[in-house]
């Protein structure tokens, strides 16, 4: 299918499967492997636009299902779009609105037609399908937009995971049909078939015949144990075409992107740094400070030494101590901080795919932030080993 | 030499006493504290210096907790004003102010606030929250904890370490709860008694800050006094014995007193500019003898008039602004406390005011409101209208993608960016944006209000366009604390959300390993408890109120139970 995009790779690790890479988008370049703030309403989290830009991120995810109802497609349509309305000009980025039909909404039902919910405002039964979704979609007008797919948790066992990996190919046909923008928007299609292998490599087979011009791995992130879910992301990657880019729906603690992106993962997304904010959490290579802690109160450094957030630059822990969770100030300087942390992380690992010098971050990384080898998680161990990066056995200078 | 210089530029040869002018300090912002070696590095990056000024007439930021609401450090930066108050009661965090015992730095740097210049008080600027009556060793202050008292040696142990530019001095303040407890005290010959002596206790308060200022310790006799008086009011009731005691209580006082006067003198910091509160509640000739005895004083930089706590309607309390005024010398600064709106700014400047704060633009915000206003000729507005503010709550502004303010150059405004569409979007999705560039949008049109003023007092058109100002946009609406419906909607909705929330943590939860759902659970579990917390601190708070009235009378009880032993003993 067509495709409003453009796919370099600048950089291969020579020992993990990581890469570097430039997507140009409609909305301008994004350097991956990269980390995706989420914008659910159309903001991020009472940061400006031009804050979220000096960050350096070159690309925002925002809510379908959230945008739809509110401000509706009426108006989306009527003022040009998600990006005139929230005064963004780099890249955005939408779901499919079908993962919070089934995870906020408890009465959603799926049918072939689609997926069947009860409305938050009056309770009546709607039905959100693929062609409603992609109608929405192109209303917003996301420079990527993903699929409608059949989400099953990844905990499920048995002929369920496999009708909705069918679904989700047959759903992908009907995106494909009801795309009205395909010269200005990236559909990708979402990869189905829960931790089974062979259900895996089946759905892949089928998508990769729509040629779509990006690629997710779903159904993860689930609950489901985490030694098995590297195994799916690395044997998707595997499969997968290396001239398009492959999107990790869902993660975004730092150790999941560090392996995820030696796995072969070049974009990721998640609430979690601005969520944690709000509750006065701060990311820093070390470990999350949670800076209601009394012990902050006489704390006269910035959240982390080196970050050159506008937060870490004017005040310090313990000013930030007397703030967080009460005024609206304190969640906007540690949400900040923590984007800072997330794209700069990204950044540090992109620098050192282009030089080579990869696995060696990885080392410093894990030792920065779990101290003892003990404390490493085994699936980490495990997934970097696969790509012959031993954590256990000595550093590598 | 205080770093302080007030210049008048032009004084109105009109109808009024408005003038224009600047309060410049001459220094760089303190970064040391004034007590201690810095006994730890300096981190944060410093600020470019630039001249620290503040137009007027003009405005000090309001901020609490030492920010300026809803403002980041750049963001805020974006504004044009030169000046940040801050209220001591804000900052106190358990029983010590935010940094005070082991930051070896200013307020101003714990801030990062280096290039504003930086006004401290006890109290809120902009709200009275009602607290039990001042005594002559401390007075009240209402905290995030509750109530507490400060004593003016704490307070100015505190700014000694803060290091602010200018200090407001303590003060006796009455509020009109006061007075009614106590009956009728209008005219009263009680009433008159007490506020006389909130007006004596606030000049000896000023006497004694411009001493230690000088480096002269004034406190150690007050401090000893305290303990022996304490001490024999303790024999006193213990005792039950009358006269014997009584000399005796003198003598211990008058011993400790020759004891104390021998202290040596502390270090002076005169860095330090001191804003002096003039008082007497609605008393007229209270008020005038507390304007003409502060101005007295040698080393007042300026003058404070506090109209938060004064009773009665806007002209009345107008015209006892306009008493204190008249009797203060014309070459300082004076800076007016509860004139927020324009109108009331535009009436308190024709008495001779010259600072304020920004209360008005922050409680537009929290109210979901843009404001509208403009003075002078170079009204974007076309004249014809007469709306102040409009409501973004409202629906009607729900598919109006055009700029709160035509023309307007502030960060929400400029270039059409952000639309009242957007920040309805924002209001009512709850997202925290919207009072980010509402704040941003209500605070520059503020400071281009003083900014048009301050031209009209230059070019001798001020009464004039004032007179228009009132005609166009009349007064402000009394808050009725009613709220927007669409507001009340989303409140209401937010119970709900609250739930949707946990559902959402869930779903998020549902995505994470299970050492980390653990974690979320916690901090669902957090969330619900800082809920119930707050639902508790508000059934407290009432319960707050109520004792607050209870010791009100007490506290009076025993104040006069101690004046009249103080009489006895004299």
């Amino acid at each position: 299918m067509k495709s409003a995009l453009k796919w370099e790779v600048l950089a291969k690790c020579s020992t993990t499967k990581a890469r570097a890479a430039v997507l140009t988008l409609p909305h301008g370049p994004v350097n991956a492997p990269v980390f995706m703030p989420v914008g659910t309403q159309g903001t991020l989290k009472g940061l400006t636009p031009d804050q979220i830009k000096d960050l350096g991120c070159q690309i925002m995810l925002n809510n379908t299902y959230h945008l739809g109802l509110r401000p509706g497609q009426e108006l989306l349509d009527k003022c040009g779009g998600a990006h005139l309305f929230q005064g963004w000009n780099r890249n955005l980025l939408t779901d499919s609105g079908g993962f919070q039909m089934v995870s906020l909404l408890k009465l959603a039902e799926i049918t072939e037609d689609g997926v069947q919910f009860e409305s938050p405002h009056d309770g009546s039964l709607m039905l959100l399908t693929p062609e409603h979704s992609m109608s929405l979609q192109n209303s917003i007008g996301a420079d990527i937009m993903m699929q409608l797919d059949d989400v099953v948790s990844s905990l499920t066992t048995g002929p369920r995971v496999e009708e909705a990996m069918w679904r989700s190919i047959r759903w992908l046909d009907r995106c494909i049909k009801a795309h009205k923008k395909p010269e200005t928007q990236n559909l990708f299609a979402i990869i189905q078939g829960g931790l089974d292998p062979e259900l895996r490599k089946k759905c892949i087979e089928e998508m990769l015949k729509r040629d779509t011009p990006g690629y997710a791995i779903g159904g993860l992130s689930g609950g489901e144990e985490k030694d098995k879910f590297w195994r799916v992301v690395t044997l998707c990657t595997d499969l997968m075409p290396r001239e398009k880019p492959i999107y990790c729906m869902g993660v975004g603690y730092a150790e999941d992107l560090v392996v995820c992106v030696a796995l072969g993962v070049d974009m990721f997304d998640c609430v979690f740094p601005t969520r944690t904010a709000r509750f006065g959490n701060a990311l820093t290579a070390t470990g999350t400070l949670s800076l209601r802690q009394a012990k902050f109160r006489d704390d006269f450094r910035p959240i982390e030494e080196d970050c050159d957030c506008v937060t870490c630059k004017s005040y310090t822990r313990a000013y930030l101590y007397t703030l967080v969770t009460k005024e609206t100030v304190g969640c906007h300087l540690v949400s900040i901080h923590n984007t800072a942390y997330q794209l700069r992380l990204m950044r540090q690992v992109r620098q050192s795919v282009i030089e080579d010098r990869f696995p060696q971050f990885i080392h410093k990384f894990f030792k920065d932030l779990f101290k003892e080898k003990d404390a490493y998680p085994k699936w980490a161990v495990n997934a970097l080993k696969s790509v012959n990066v031993d954590l256990l056995a000595g550093e590598e200078s | 030499m205080s770093p302080l210089t007030f210049n008048i530029i032009r004084q109105s040869t009109q109808r009024s006493a408005a003038r224009r002018g600047t309060v410049v300090m001459s220094n760089q912002a303190s970064t040391t504290s004034g007590d201690r070696e810095p006994i730890i590095p300096d981190r944060t990056v410093a600020v470019s210096p630039k001249k620290r000024m503040i137009e007027t007439p003009g405005c000090f930021m309001y901020s609490v907790k030492g920010s300026v609401p809803h403002f980041t450090p750049d963001t805020l930066r974006q504004q044009e004003l030169g000046g940040v108050s801050v209220s001591i009661e804000h900052m106190l965090q358990d029983h010590q102010p935010a940094g005070f015992d082991k930051w070896s730095f200013s307020l101003s740097k714990f801030l990062n606030l280096q290039d504003f210049i930086l006004f401290c008080d006890v109290r809120d600027t902009s709200r009275y929250f009602r607290v039990p009556i001042n005594t002559d060793r401390y007075i009240s202050m209402m905290t995030h904890q509750g109530v507490r008292q400060l004593t003016l040696e704490e307070y100015l142990k505190i700014v000694r370490a803060y290091a602010p530019d200018i200090m407001a001095t303590f003060t006796d303040s009455i509020s009109d709860l006061e007075l009614t407890e106590q009956g009728k005290l209008l005219g009263s010959s009680t009433g008159q008694k007490r506020v006389r002596k909130s007006v004596d206790r606030s000049l000896k308060w000023l006497d004694q800050i411009l001493k230690e200022r000088q480096g002269i310790d004034t406190l150690a006799e007050d401090r000893v006094k305290g303990q022996a008086r304490k001490k024999t009011v303790g024999e006193h009731q213990t005792s039950h014995t009358t006269n014997a005691t009584a000399a005796n209580s003198n003598d211990i006082v008058n011993e400790a007193i020759s004891t104390a006067t021998t202290t040596t003198t502390a270090k002076a910091w005169t860095d330090v500019s001191v804003f002096a509160h003039v008082g007497g509640a609605q008393i007229e000739q209270e008020r005038i003898r507390s304007a003409e005895e502060t101005a007295k004083r040698q080393g007042v930089d300026g003058f404070i008039v506090d109209t938060l706590t004064l009773p009665g309607t806007k002209d009345e309390v107008l015209n006892l602004l306009k008493i204190s005024l008249d009797h203060l010398p014309s070459e300082k600064p004076r800076l007016v406390y509860g004139m927020q709106t324009p109108e009331d700014v535009l009436k308190s400047i024709a008495l001779g005011a010259d600072i304020f704060d920004t209360s008005y633009p922050f409680q537009l915000t929290e109210g979901g409101k843009a404001s509208l206003y403009s003075f002078g000729p170079s009204s974007p507005l076309s004249t014809s209208s007469s709306k102040r503010w409009i409501n973004l709550w409202d629906e009607e502004h729900a598919d109006k993608f055009v700029p709160l303010l035509d023309g307007c150059e502030c960060y929400a405004c400029k270039g059409g960016r952000h639309t009242r569409a957007y920040i309805n979007h924002l209001l009512k999705a709850h997202e925290m944006l919207a009072t980010v560039l509402l704040m941003s949008h209500n605070m520059h049109q503020y400071s281009k209000f003083f900014e048009n003023v301050r031209q009209s007092i230059q070019d001798g058109t001020f009464e004039q366009y004032s007179d228009s100002f009132m005609e166009q946009f009349g007064t402000e609406p009394e808050r009725t604390g009613e709220i927007h419906q669409a507001q009340a909607a989303v409140e209401a909705a937010l119970l709900r959300r609250n739930r949707l929330d946990v559902l959402d943590d869930i779903e998020n939860a549902a995505s994470l390993d299970k050492a980390k759902a653990t974690a979320a659970a916690e901090e669902i579990k957090r969330q619900k408890m800082q809920m119930r917390e707050a639902r508790r601190a508000k059934m407290k708070e009432e319960g707050l109120k109520r004792k607050l009235q209870h010791d009100l009378i007490k506290q009076q009880r025993l104040n006069q139970e101690i004046e009249s032993k103080g009489q006895e003993e004299n």
